[in-house]
């Protein structure tokens, strides 16, 4: 009879303890756990790393079974240290991986960004290099023609230097006709073989010189009236420019003056030097736009 | 007489369960072999440079000694708790010291693309 009440008694006391130990706070390692794994599954780690974040889990789940199998036992604690390194294991695991994908990330844009400087580079130097071999081609082009053009004027001018005298003077080039070869004595026309030699003269200045203003100027001695000498030297000038004209001188880029006996270039003292000063000079003025 | 002697041969058999008990567990050399890995990588990956991951080494570390005390003492079991502990240390300073270059090479490499697009 005592004995049974002090059994009585016991259990009491025992059923006590464990409802004391029901309601025993849980230790601040799994408070931590709880919070880590919370914090853990509340971040990058569910995307990122699940199977880390399930491990987690399963260490809090370990945790919490120890706890309520016996409030106080120190694997409790044990467990809930290892659950909070789990779960921050797998919040980390979680942030490398995204560190890795950023690193990787910036590798392609690096690649991309090179690859498309690289293209743009390549672009350029090909852009230049067809410009240099355009300006190149050009410039053989430039320079094969006015090869031509030089060739032409030379050959114009070797025509020129055999039915005429041309002395170059700072006026242009001055091609000089004896008046006796191109007129009969007093007249002012063409004689028949001074044609064919006008026309020499036209070829060789269409073909040397296509673009330079040309004047024609009648000169005569200083015998006879000034005013008659004037009017016959003008008529003469006139007849030669014409000549040129109708073998292809341009007619805008030639006139015809009348000089007289105003500019001898010898002595009107004598016969001779009267023949030189009877005469028709081409002045060929150098091209503008050289 | 007759509870008395079962009462006997009740802790008697409990004895011997609890010495079995203890004499059963078998060192727990894998786990140590394992956490002592696991610390050495830490080191490898540059833990040291990374406070957190520093103290997460010297946790392990500290264990890793406690448990080896602990098998030398005989109790295994509670060697292979502490090893437990240690290793999650140590995995955690492997991670943590794994972000925080995994983190610098990133900075590295979009640093690289920032030059890259100001034409450097």
């Amino acid at each position: 009879m005592r004995s049974s009440r002090f059994v009585a008694f016991s259990l009491a006391l025992v059923s006590v303890f464990a409802v004391a130990c029901g309601n025993t706070l849980p230790p601040k390692e799994l408070v931590d756990a709880r919070a880590a794994y919370q914090s853990a599954a509340k971040g990058p780690a569910g995307q990122q790393a699940p199977a880390e974040l399930h491990v987690a889990k399963q260490a809090l789940d370990q945790a919490e079974r120890a706890f309520s199998d016996d409030a106080d036992s120190p694997e409790t604690k044990d467990y809930a240290y290892i659950a909070t390194r789990k779960a921050e294991l797998a919040d980390a695991t979680a942030r490398a991986l995204i560190a890795q994908k950023d690193k990787e990330a910036a590798g392609r844009d690096a690649s991309n960004l090179t690859a498309e400087q690289l293209r743009t580079a390549r672009n350029e130097l090909n852009s230049t290099k067809h410009n240099l071999e355009k300006t190149q081609d050009q410039l053989a082009a430039e320079k094969l023609a006015r090869e031509a053009a030089e060739k032409k004027a030379a050959q114009a001018l070797a025509d020129l230097q055999k039915i005429a005298s041309v002395t170059k003077e700072a006026r242009g080039m001055v091609i000089t006709l004896s008046g006796s070869v191109l007129f009969a004595s007093n007249e002012s026309t063409l004689l028949p073989a001074a044609m064919l030699k006008l026309n020499e003269v036209a070829d060789a200045l269409t073909k040397g010189n296509p673009d330079s203003n040309i004047t024609v100027e009648g000169h005569t001695d200083s015998q006879g009236q000034k005013q008659y000498n004037q009017d016959l030297s003008k008529k003469r000038a006139d007849a030669v420019r014409d000549q040129l004209v109708s073998r292809g001188v341009a007619q805008d880029r030639i006139k015809a003056v009348g000089i007289g006996s105003d500019r001898p270039i010898a002595s009107n003292n004598t016969a001779e030097g009267r023949a030189n000063n009877r005469r028709v000079e081409i002045i060929v003025e150098p091209p503008k736009h050289n | 007489m007759g509870t008395r002697t079962s009462l006997i041969i009740s802790v008697g058999m409990l004895s011997v369960l609890a010495a079995a008990c203890g004499s059963s567990v078998p060192p727990p050399n894998d786990r140590l072999a394992s956490a002592e890995a696991a610390a050495r990588s830490a080191k490898e990956l540059g833990a040291d440079n990374n406070p957190k991951a520093q103290l997460e080494l010297k946790l392990a570390t500290e264990q890793i000694d406690q448990a080896k005390k602990l098998m030398a003492d005989g109790d295994n079991k509670r060697a292979d708790l502490v090893l437990q502990r240690a290793n999650a240390d140590a995995e955690l300073a492997v991670m943590l010291a794994k972000e925080s270059n995994a983190k610098a090479e990133a900075d590295k490499a979009q640093e690289n693309v920032k030059n890259i697009k100001a034409g450097k």
